[in-house]
């Protein structure tokens, strides 16, 4: 309850205009100094607890969807302006069909309006920072009239020139990923355009075969707000290797500027570190490396037996 | 140590680092020339802004070090003082008693452990099985039926009449010598079943066994996780090419089944002993909805971390997508 307050606090204290400006001048400062340091390329976060948030608050569930969607604009403002190239959001998840259908057309409909408002008009936020929009998951779940609408903001956004994606998944879980891939590539080998099954299929074939594809980057840091300490079905491929997850205890509606830097600034901390061993360790093992010890050893003298004399 | 290196770990789990090392790389780092500067820093004004940024920087991490360092102390002191408080000095009736109080306990506990060089403490393959047998003898005080032991390199899969030794061995201590618990070790990759009652023979999984198990081990390692979703792709692309297979009954359910068979089920308690989150390529089909627990800095397999994390895992709820 105390992160609430304090955060409440903070903001009144900085919606008044002087102070507001300071704040911002602070930001700017804060994102320029991080930006000179290694900045992770691929983000992915899991937005939980906006139904906590609207129940510690009494607010209806629509307002606590709302403020975890405006935490949303000022996290992907900072991503982006830091140089993250992917950011993956957890928007809906196959599992989510369980809940009250009554929830489930607010979530859909709060979606589209909010995806609609960041890349409707030319001064929208993905417009102006040149941010492509892709819907990864199961489409078929969609509702039609839900589904023209996210394409229509597909389309739209899809000649962007800049690297930045966000990735919105929607509907949907990393098994169902994962079986996409297999079914993918096995419809392609039914279909004879995988000539050599045993060699022809590996790792790397079933990693590209996912919803994200080869374009994005190996996913570097995994984020789930609000405590629980479990991926729920998210990313499961991509973030079980050489990549850092973080759980915090923070709700996703007071989740913003603070939350997102400390955790990306502690990322970069150790990533300079392990980047500079890596650095140190290629040098010791290129002169740790020795062949083959025996075959570079001098001759030996001739070998004499005394008793097998010729 | 060397296969190790093939996976990459996340930047926050390289290990034995202390303060001087890390002062040194990032003073290392503030005279050594920008990584990507190329062409967004063109003019003088602009150069002497980004110096004076990565200096900032780099002394917002020195502060951190010092910061780390001084949690680190912190916290290696609190998990020696809460393993001296807690220690149930191989006693299963204690650990039973520790249990009791917590509301549900899980029936899969999957654990992560790391070989370490043979010099360190509890290092080598002596300490990884040192480590299995205290997890086993605690598991099934505890009452947990399943346990899976994750190493990323496989290595104990080579040394398994020393492993059944040694478990039996350190079960004696807890149990006494005259009714040993009977448990059972299996190795999805290899096909590999034993059990503690069978000095010499290595049974097939598909024969029935011999005794009523208490505790089921399960040896997992980075072959059953990826690889083996890829073997389980070309052999499914081989029957669709046959038309054995129809594509459209690939499905979710299918995998899950075929996965289970191949490697088990998901855990529904992972534990990491490792100082720092880092699921070293673990099986991902498995990860689905296990509660992950790990103890920041935490380096041993400890019997308190292991309560803790039962007690982590009564408290939480569990709510399919609700």
């Amino acid at each position: 309850m105390s992160s609430i307050s304090f955060s409440g606090l903070l903001n009144s204290v900085f919606s008044f205009p002087i102070l507001g400006y300071g704040a911002s001048f602070l930001k700017d400062s804060v994102i320029s100094v991080m930006r000179t340091g290694p900045v992770p390329k691929h983000v992915a976060l899991i937005m939980d607890g906006n139904r906590t948030y609207a129940q510690r608050m009494n607010l209806p569930l629509r307002d606590g969807h709302n403020a975890g969607a405006e935490s949303l604009v000022s996290v992907l403002d900072v991503c982006f302006r830091l140089g993250v190239h992917h950011v993956t959001i957890y928007a809906f998840s196959i599992e989510n069909f369980n809940r009250s259908q009554e929830e489930i057309d607010t979530l859909f409909e709060i979606l589209r309006d909010k995806l609609e408002l960041l890349s409707l008009e030319s001064s929208s936020f993905a417009q102006l920072n040149k941010i492509k929009i892709k819907i990864i998951g199961d489409k078929a779940l969609i509702p039609e009239d839900i589904l023209k609408d996210l394409e229509d903001v597909e389309e739209r956004t899809k000649n962007s020139t800049s690297p930045r994606v966000l990735n919105v998944c929607f509907p949907y879980t990393s098994r169902d990923e994962i079986t996409h891939s297999i079914r993918e590539i096995a419809t392609k080998a039914q279909a004879g355009e995988i000539q050599d099954i045993k060699n022809n299929i590996d790792l790397k074939l079933l990693h590209d075969s996912l919803y994200m594809g080869e374009e994005a980057p190996p996913l570097d840091l995994l984020i789930r707000t609000s405590g629980h300490t479990r991926l729920s079905d998210f990313m499961l491929w991509q973030c079980n290797e050489n990549c850092t997850i973080e759980f915090v205890k923070t709700l996703w509606p007071d989740f913003k500027f603070l939350g997102i830097t400390s955790l990306i600034l502690k990322w970069m901390y150790y990533k300079t570190l392990q980047l500079d061993d890596e650095e140190n360790d290629q040098g010791s093992t290129e002169r740790k490396i020795v062949k083959n010890i025996l075959q570079d050893l001098p001759h030996p003298p001739n070998i004499v037996s005394v008793t097998e004399r010729g | 140590m060397s296969e190790s290196s093939t996976i990459k770990h996340p930047g926050n789990t390289v290990r034995s680092r202390n303060i001087i090392t890390v002062f040194n790389s990032i003073l290392r780092n503030l005279f050594s020339s920008p990584p990507d500067s190329d062409k967004e820093y063109k003019s003088a004004t602009n150069e002497i802004f980004y110096l004076l940024n990565r200096a900032i920087l780099l002394s917002i991490f020195f502060f951190l070090a010092v910061y780390k360092n001084i949690q680190y102390l912190f916290r290696r002191m609190g998990s020696r003082i809460s393993t001296l408080a807690y220690y149930p000095s191989k006693t299963p009736q204690l650990i039973r008693e520790d249990v009791s109080k917590l509301s549900k306990i899980p029936k899969r506990v999957s654990c992560i452990l790391d070989l370490r060089d043979d010099e360190d403490e509890n290092g080598g393959v002596d300490g990884l099985i040192s480590d299995i047998s205290e997890l086993t003898a605690w598991s099934i005080s505890a009452g947990i039926p399943n346990l899976t032991i994750y190493e990323f390199n496989g290595t104990v899969t080579d040394y398994l009449p020393t492993l059944r030794r040694y478990i039996k061995k350190n079960l004696s201590i807890y149990f006494g010598t005259d009714a040993i618990p009977i448990f059972s070790i299996w190795v999805p990759h290899e096909n590999i079943i034993i059990y503690s009652t069978d000095e010499s023979q290595t049974v097939h999984p598909s024969s029935p066994p011999p005794h009523q198990v208490d505790l089921k081990i399960t040896i997992l390692s980075r072959v059953d996780g990826k690889p083996t979703i890829v073997e389980l792709t070309k052999t499914m692309s081989e029957l669709a090419l046959n038309l054995e297979l129809s594509v459209k009954d690939i499905t979710t359910e299918l995998i899950d089944e075929e996965l289970v068979t191949l490697v088990g089920h998901e855990p529904d308690l992972l534990l990491s002993f490792g100082p720092s989150l880092d699921l070293q390529d673990y099986p991902p089909w498995h990860i689905r909805l296990s509660e992950i627990y790990w103890e920041p800095d935490n380096m041993y397999v400890d019997y308190a971390v292991f309560l803790r994390a039962l007690q982590k895992y009564s408290n939480c709820k569990i709510k399919l997508g609700k």
